[in-house]
Parts: structure tokens; C-alpha cells; sequence
């Protein structure tokens, strides 16, 4: 129906019937509102903000065109970006005034599931957390709610909400998404690490679907390495549009690519195509590494990963003939498998033995303020660290986390108390994890959606239901919030101010957070004014010393009223000049810059790389006896069954904006793709109904026949089959990918599976 | 306008961009990029980009069968429809050969791109799905300056047109895919 009439006269209409049989409308929903309170008024000059359609946080800036629409594009003072945005980005303003979005606080009245709500005041939800949480701090202890946030801002304000409340079983999204990749930059390189992809001219791609699953920034930087003729190798059991745009296309078995690297780099060390210099200066362990790959040798793994041998050899050859512009992308996601940590270690490891680090076209150190000033000497002007309000000391908690970070034989140890294993959450709430002692019984959820983002969907709403609370901040009831006793009502990040952020790439960079382009539609509310005013209900608001967001963000800055200025003005401010550490004319422009860095250069002219590069982990050694690589079959399926994978689709993110009108006009029934060989054996055809089916769940599809996937595969987009039916464009269209996968937790990543054994049939 | 096929990842930014800055209706386009999988002759796969959208002929058939010149070329060369002088004949969404034409639901007058004519150029800005385009597949520009990046672009890289044999001149230029065996 929506897409017959005009977004305008369907508003009318929606909210015309809505007054008149008073039910079609979800309650507390934008087109429940009263067609007066609708009006937006905004800034018709471009605000510069960050987009949030999906994790990116593209720059992006907004205008308004009062009472006509408004137009988004990307921050063009952003040159790594270059003033783009994607079309997810495009839909902005389709979210922030879709009439299913989620303007008022609402209340469960019925099960958990059934959809059955009324609307309450923000007093009225305030007091009902706030009554909760006591109840559950007093019969099980405050630690026994966890809190969930996004990551980024929400972080910032529900993470302090929780601690001071006595919870340190904090979270983000990260274990359903780049944490492994995080740990192993950790326990590699000590630090955060970027790909210089638009210099490099050789590059090895593991499904790091870019030209789907976009980040602007990245897919301009692939376009432009292979717009200078760089080699791009997509190794992706998919034909997605990396694979064809890559140089070269190999449909790599899916969850095998560990063996992959793990041949790569005995190429790499058997051949002598190391750079044994710059391994002899700056790595460790390498004697160790050379003994664990010893027994991976190309011939015997390829009949893992199904690339021939030679081809891995001759990869391994150009790969190190390219160094230092070369690039083996450590990626994004790929076929999650139980080895997630060995898998990102092992690809960073073969950038640090061709000693593609800290060069144009190779990996780099991310330079945050801290880092940069290091190499400053005393008379150098230092580069600004931003500040954060003093808060009390939050109430110690005795007992461990569930997922025992922060003890000491944790295997998680690598990962950061904020980010957290997410994925765990589930299982303890519906189990004592061993050496935990304790059952979940609350769990607190700031734009996170697990139902759709982890994987094994009923285990995920079996611990809802399990749950004493559940609260949900959402912009939408979205499938998490589906199960919630309460919905709380967030802006859309056109609506609302965000605090400032500090980051680092080649050189410290600053960014405004987001800036508001419109006034809050209904009764929406931020992040930081939810958080805070939960805990002066609650008489924890010593926790939060900052009026509003602008009071908070003059405390972040201090006195540097400049960078306040700037960032507001332009988006984003940046210190210094880029600096790489192994690349001579990088370094005399950075001592040009700041003299008396002149100290910090050593005989070659480049400055030594702050820490050694580890090519064996003693820590992991420790605790889990794998601090070398080893590559660990794992049975992903039965022999009579196919891979099911998943992937980005350019025109929706993840369990987040599937229900956005525009977005899902675009694809809004995702097929699954399979072999033609595959298919005429099933006798499936084109555009058949399908059903996908394992031990785990039945997913209802239709089939897209195509070559573009293995013959022993079937590919699914994600973020399909929506289960909140209050996402009523989006709800039941689809494959839901997660809920077919195993409800795994990886060792030591903390990772879900994203292989799994299905059987197609037709429905 | 130029579409590259080669640095185009229909990825629809385009398409949303122009729905957004234009107002288009939900249940109509201006402008959609089709993406289609190709089996190359050499075995290969690759995608195909059709970016579906006036081609803003210079021998222009629409522009021929309009009783009333409601439509019309302007003075930069770009197709437009004035409102105000359309009886709703129809004939030009019959005579177009791209099919680049629809009838807007609410004003029932033909409708279609005008590269951003009445929103954007007039502020001295590229068209919506210029502006957006990622990886930068869309150049626009002035083909009479010979100083003009399209002609820079359009000198440098080998271009074809749609339906080239029909006259009718467009003014979309399109790079073939390299991945099909043309290289430019």
C-alpha cells in the first residue's frame, strides 16, 4: 500500500484511520501522533554531523527544506570520504519521520512477544526501571543486570549508568562483529592498526565485502587502488561485487580460511619472501611461528580451503614482490568461524613478515593523541586529549563478570571490559557459566538488536523471556524491543547532539559526534539525557555531573575553545601532519614540522616502531596454550548437507534499518543464492519457494539460481526475516540467517559461528 | 553525465539521493541503477550497471510529439516538462525510448530526471546523485567547455550511448565494463 501512494498522503491516511478506529496505529509510534505534532523545524543551512544508518559513522552534513524534505549528503570537508554517502546514508529522513518509529515510552501489557503495549509518561518509565533494578539489586545483586549499548555514545552514558548502579557486566555489540580483529591488532601490534588500501598495489581480500557492506572511506580506497592498476585477489565463496570488481575472483571454502593463511605464510617463510630484516628489528617470535606453519604446507592445505596450491603459492610470491605496498586485509566479518583469533592473527602476521608496516600501501599504527605526542619533544605544541566530567568511584563488585574478564585466567583477557563478550549474555541467563556463579536476571539494551544480530535467534528470545527486565532504547520497537517490558524512545541522530570524539589515524583526529539538523520529533529523547535522568530517579545522579550535552562537551574540551569551535563549525579538526614511522619522506616532513622530534629519528632516517610485532603471543601461551598459530578442523556440516552463509547487502544494515520505506522498497525479500548445478539437483528453479532448513530453525525463501556461489553453498543476504511485527514492512521477509546458525561461542574471540549446515528444499 | 560502469557498484545511493532531494514518490523513480550478473564468453562473471534514467537526447522524441511544448530542452540542453503547459496527452512517455518517463501520482503530468535542474543546479550545485555517488562512477559537466572535467573524462576513457542508432544523441555516456573485454 505504501508504495502506491506518496509518503504524505500515506501519513494522512495512517493517521486519519488511526483517529477514527484507533487501532491501526502502534502505540507510541509516530503515526499515533496527532498530524499538528508532526512538524519538524530545522536548519535549512548544512548542520555537519555523523551518520548512523548503519556502524560506519560516516561524516556526512544535512539541510533542511522546511516542510519539504530534507537532503543528506557526506561532509565534503572530509577528504577521505570525499563528501559521499552511500544509500543507507541517503535515507535518513526517511527514518526520522516514519510513521512506524517510536516517539513516546511504551509498556508491555501482555506476554513477552505478543505486542501488546500501552503508552506511559517518562515518569512513569522511569519509576518502573528504577523499581526494577532495585528489586533484582536486592534479591540477586545489581551485577546480575547487564547492560548492552552500542557502540560509540550510548556506550558513554548507559555503561556509567550501569557501574554506578553496581553492574560491571557491561557490553557492546563488537563479539557479534569486528572484536576478533580488535584482539588480534591488541596481541599482535599493541594497538589499533589501519590499511592504507588506496596505495597499496597488491591486495588479498577474505570477503571483506566493501562495495556492500560500505564503508565510504574503504570503497573509495579500493576503487582507487585499482583505478591505479593495483591487484585486488577476492577470495569470497560468493561472487559478490568485490569479487568482481577484484582482479581475480576465487570461490575459497566456506570457514577455511585459516588454512589458507596459514600455507601463505609457510610460502612466505620457506621461500625466503620474508623481509628478514625488518622482521630481525621489530618482530618476536618468529622462530616459534616458522615451527608452527612448518606442517601447513600449501599442497596440504588446499584440500581445506579448495585453492589450489600453486595459486597460493604464486599469491604468496606477488604478495611479497609487492611489499611494501601490499596489503593482506585482516576484513571484515568473513565466514565467522571458532578460530577468529588465529584466523586475524595470521593475516596480520603476513603484512609484519614482509615488513609492509608503517609504509604508503601497507598497515599502519593508529595515532591517537597519546601515541603522537610520544614522538613530540618539549617545545613541540602537543595535540589536545579530551576530557571527561570527574564521577564518583563506582561501587566495587566482587564477583566476576560472566564472560571473567578481568580475572586472571580469563581467555577473553584480550578484550576490552567495554566491548565484552555480548554473545554470552544469552547462555548465562539460561545457565551458570562455569567459574560465574550466577544467572543474568536483567538485561538493559541501548540500540543493540541481539534477536537479529546474534546468531541462534531462539536461544537469544529464550533468555528474553527468562529475564526479570528487559529494557529496550531503541528508535523503533525493533526485535529485541519486541520481547522488552519497556521501550524507550531514542532520537534518530538528526535530532540530537552527541559528545565530541578523539581518534587517530595517520595523525590525531577529532570529530563533533553528531550535531542536531532537526528539533526531537514527540517525546524522543537522547542517549545522555535518558541516562542521566534514569539515575537521578534512581539518586545516582552524582554519576552524571553535566547539565546538558553542551555543558558536557565545554568539560571535554577545557579551556581549547578553539577545537570546540572548529568542530562544530566543520565536523572534525585534525593535529599535525600524517606521519608514518618506516617511511623517510613521512618522517622529514613530520621533523619539518615539530624540530625537535629530531631526537626520535635513528640512523636510516625513519623512527623505530614503538613496540616488537608479535609473531607469538606468550599471553595467549598461558592461558589457553595458543600462543603459536594451529589450524583446528571443525565439522561445520553434515556430508548430505550444504554451507549456509551470509553477507551485507548494500541497501540495508544489519538488524537495523530494514524496515526504512525507501531501503526496503529496494530489496525487501532477499533471495537465497544457489548453484545451478546445486539447484537442478533439487529441483529448484529460479524465483522457486524454497524452504532452508537445520536442526537449529526453518527459514521460509525464494531462490535465486545463479553461478555467482559455490556448488556446495548457499548465500543469504542478513538482516532479513524481521520477527518484530511492529516493523511491519520488514517483518517475515526473507531468510533470517541468524537463526539458523549455532548458538557457539568462540574461545578466546568470543565470536559467533557464521557457517553452519542446512538442507534446501522446495516449499 | 558520464556512468562508469567499471567504478559503479550499484550500490543505489543515487537512486535514494535523488528520491530524497527531489521528493519522488514511493511508488515511482527518476532514477534506479540495475544490476545485472553476466556471464562473460571467457567464463567469467561480472555485473552489469544500467543506470535507468533520461539520457537527455539532443534529437529528442518526447520533445517531438508534445502538442503543447509543455516538454521541452532548455538552454543547457537539458530535458524538462513544464506543468503548466502539459495536458496529460501521454504521447511523450509512449515516444521515449528509454522509458525514462512516468506519470507523477500527485501533479498526473509526465515527470522524470532533470539532472537537478529546479533543486540543485540552480544553487550552483552537481545533481543529487553526482554528489552522492561513492566511488565517484558519475561525472557531470558542461559539454561545451572543452575545459570541463566530462570532457577531460570523455576524452580519456571509451564511451558508448544507448540506442546510439536511433538518433537520438543522448547526453549520457556510458564506460563499458573492462571486465567484458573492452579496454579504454
Amino acid at each position: 500500500m505504501t508504495q502506491m501512494l506518496s509518503r504524505r498522503s500515506f501519513l494522512k491516511l495512517s493517521s486519519t484511520a488511526a483517529a477514527v478506529a484507533g487501532l491501526s496505529s502502534i502505540p507510541g509510534t509516530l503515526g499515533a501522533m496527532e498530524e499538528a505534532k508532526k512538524q519538524y523545524k530545522g536548519n535549512t543551512k548544512f548542520t555537519p554531523s555523523i551518520c548512523e544508518m548503519c556502524t560506519s559513522s560516516c561524516t556526512i552534513e544535512a539541510r533542511v527544506e522546511d516542510g519539504k524534505g530534507m537532503f543528506i549528503r557526506g561532509n565534503p570537508a572530509d577528504k577521505s570520504r570525499g563528501g559521499k554517502v552511500c544509500a543507507r546514508g541517503s535515507s535518513g529522513f526517511n527514518q526520522l519521520y516514519d510513521p512506524q518509529r517510536l516517539v513516546k515510552p511504551i509498556m508491555r501489557v501482555g506476554e513477552r512477544g505478543e505486542g501488546k503495549w500501552k503508552e506511559v509518561s517518562w515518569d512513569e518509565a522511569y519509576t518502573f526501571i528504577a523499581k526494577k533494578l532495585e528489586d533484582i539489586k536486592q534479591k540477586y545483586g545489581a551485577h546480575t543486570v547487564a547492560f548492552t549499548a552500542r557502540s560509540g555514545w550510548n556506550k558513554t552514558w548507559f555503561h556509567n549508568l550501569a557501574q554506578a548502579y553496581g553492574s560491571h557486566n557491561l557490553f557492546g555489540h563488537e563479539a557479534t562483529c569486528p572484536l576478533a580483529y580488535d584482539l588480534a591488532m591488541d596481541d599482535v601490534f599493541e594497538g589499533g592498526i589501519s590499511r592504507d588500501f588506496g596505495k597499496a598495489k597488491y591486495i588479498i581480500n577474505l570477503s571483506h565485502n566493501v562495495f556492500e557492506g560500505i564503508v565510504i572511506s574503504y570503497a573509495r580506497q579500493y576503487m582507487d587502488a585499482l583505478a591505479h592498476g593495483a591487484k585486488v585477489i577476492s577470495l569470497d565463496p560468493r561472487f559478490s561485487t568485490m569479487a568482481a570488481k577484484a582482479t581475480e575472483w576465487h570461490p575459497i571454502k566456506p570457514g577455511h580460511d585459516l588454512p589458507f593463511v596459514l600455507a601463505f605464510i609457510n610460502v612466505l617463510i620457506n621461500e625466503n619472501l620474508y623481509n628478514k630484516k625488518f622482521v630481525e628489528k621489530y618482530c618476536e617470535g618468529f622462530e616459534e611461528l616458522k615451527a608452527s606453519v612448518a606442517e601447513y604446507t600449501p599442497e596440504k592445505m588446499a584440500v581445506e580451503c579448495d585453492i589450489p596450491a600453486d595459486t597460493i603459492k604464486r599469491m604468496a610470491r606477488e604478495f611479497a614482490k609487492a611489499a611494501p605496498k601490499a596489503i593482506f586485509d585482516f576484513c571484515h566479518r568473513v565466514t565467522l568461524t571458532p578460530q577468529e583469533l588465529e584466523l586475524r592473527r595470521a593475516i596480520m602476521m603476513c603484512n609484519a613478515l614482509v615488513g609492509a608496516i608503517e609504509q604508503e600501501g601497507g598497515y599502519y599504527l593508529n595515532k591517537s593523541a597519546a601515541f603522537y605526542n610520544k614522538y613530540l619533544g618539549e617545545n613541540d605544541p602537543k595535540a589536545p586529549v579530551l576530557k571527561k566530567p570527574k564521577t564518583p568511584a563506582y561501587p566495587k563488585v566482587e564477583v566476576p563478570r560472566i564472560d571473567r574478564i578481568g580475572e586472571k585466567d580469563s581467555e577473553f583477557f584480550l578484550c576490552k571490559k567495554g566491548n565484552g563478550i555480548v554473545t554470552l549474555v544469552p547462555h548465562a541467563a539460561l545457565n551458570e557459566l562455569p567459574g560465574v556463579g550466577y544467572k543474568l536476571h536483567g538485561w538493559f539494551i541501548a540500540r543493540n538488536n541481539p534477536v537479529m544480530t546474534q546468531s541462534n535467534t531462539e536461544n537469544v528470545i529464550k533468555a528474553l523471556k527468562a529475564m526479570d527486565l528487559v529494557v529496550v532504547f531503541d528508535i523503533q520497537v525493533s526485535d529485541t524491543a519486541w520481547f522488552a517490558d519497556i521501550v524507550l524512545p531514542d532520537t534518530t541522530y538528526l535530532e540530537r547532539d552527541e559528545e565530541f570524539t578523539a581518534s587517530g589515524s595517520k595523525n590525531p583526529s577529532y570529530g563533533v559526534g553528531r550535531q542536531k539538523v532537526v528539533e526531537p520529533i514527540g517525546e524522543c529523547r537522547p542517549g545522555w539525557r535518558v541516562a542521566k535522568e534514569l539515575a537521578e530517579k534512581m539518586g545516582l545522579g552524582a554519576y552524571f555531573p553535566y547539565k546538558d550535552i553542551e555543558d558536557y562537551r565545554l568539560q571535554q574540551v577545557g579551556d581549547n575553545l578553539d577545537l570546540l569551535a572548529k568542530l562544530k563549525a566543520t565536523g572534525s579538526a585534525s593535529f599535525g601532519v600524517p606521519l608514518l614511522l618506516q617511511d623517510k619522506k613521512s618522517v622529514a616532513e613530520f621533523v619539518k614540522k615539530f624540530p625537535s622530534a629530531a631526537s626520535k629519528v635513528n640512523e636510516e632516517g625513519t623512527i623505530d616502531l614503538p613496540h616488537k610485532i608479535k609473531l607469538f603471543s606468550p599471553e595467549l601461551e598461558t592461558v589457553s596454550k595458543k600462543g603459536a598459530l594451529h589450524y583446528e578442523p571443525y565439522k561445520y556440516k553434515e556430508a548430505d548437507e550444504l554451507y549456509f552463509i551470509n553477507g551485507k547487502s548494500a541497501v540495508r544494515t544489519n538488524g537495523h534499518n530494514g524496515n526504512n520505506a525507501w531501503l526496503n522498497n529496494l530489496l525487501d525479500d532477499a533471495a537465497v543464492w544457489i548453484h545451478p548445478k546445486t539447484a537442478e539437483r533439487l529441483g529448484i528453479k529460479n524465483g522457486d519457494k524454497i524452504e532452508v532448513y537445520n536442526k537449529y530453525a526453518t527459514q521460509k525463501g525464494k531462490a535465486l539460481v545463479t553461478k555467482g556461489v559455490r556448488e556446495d553453498t548457499v548465500f543469504a543476504y542478513f538482516g532479513f526475516g524481521h520477527i518484530s511485527k511492529d516493523l511491519k514492512r520488514a517483518y517475515g521477509k526473507g531468510v533470517n540467517s541468524n537463526s539458523l546458525y549455532s548458538p557457539l561461542v568462540s574461545p578466546n574471540s568470543g565470536m559467533n559461528l557464521h557457517v553452519v549446515g542446512v538442507k534446501v528444499k522446495k516449499a | 553525465m558520464v556512468h562508469d560502469n567499471n567504478l559503479c557498484i550499484g550500490c543505489q545511493a543515487c537512486n535514494v539521493a535523488c528520491r530524497s532531494e527531489n521528493k519522488i514518490p514511493d511508488s515511482v523513480y527518476r532514477l534506479q541503477v540495475w544490476v545485472k550478473q553476466e556471464e562473460y564468453p571467457n567464463g567469467s562473471l561480472g555485473y552489469e550497471y544500467h543506470r535507468q534514467s533520461c539520457v537527455h537526447c539532443e534529437n529528442t522524441p518526447c520533445v517531438s510529439v508534445c502538442p503543447t511544448k509543455a516538454s521541452h530542452v532548455n538552454e543547457d540542453g537539458i530535458v524538462l516538462v513544464d506543468n503548466d503547459l502539459c495536458v496529460g496527452c501521454l504521447y511523450c512517455v509512449a515516444a521515449c525510448p528509454y522509458q525514462a518517463r512516468y506519470v507523477h501520482p500527485v501533479t498526473k503530468a509526465p515527470d522524470k530526471c532533470t539532472f537537478c535542474h529546479e533543486s540543485r543546479l540552480s544553487r550552483g550545485e552537481e545533481p543529487a546523485c553526482v554528489t552522492v555517488c561513492p566511488t565517484e562512477a558519475l561525472v557531470f559537466g558542461d559539454l561545451l567547455d572543452p575545459k570541463s572535467k566530462i570532457n577531460k573524462v570523455l576524452s580519456e576513457r571509451v564511451t558508448y550511448r544507448q540506442k546510439e542508432r536511433l538518433g537520438t544523441k543522448p547526453k549520457m555516456y556510458i564506460v563499458p565494463n573492462h571486465k567484458g573485454g573492452i579496454n579504454s
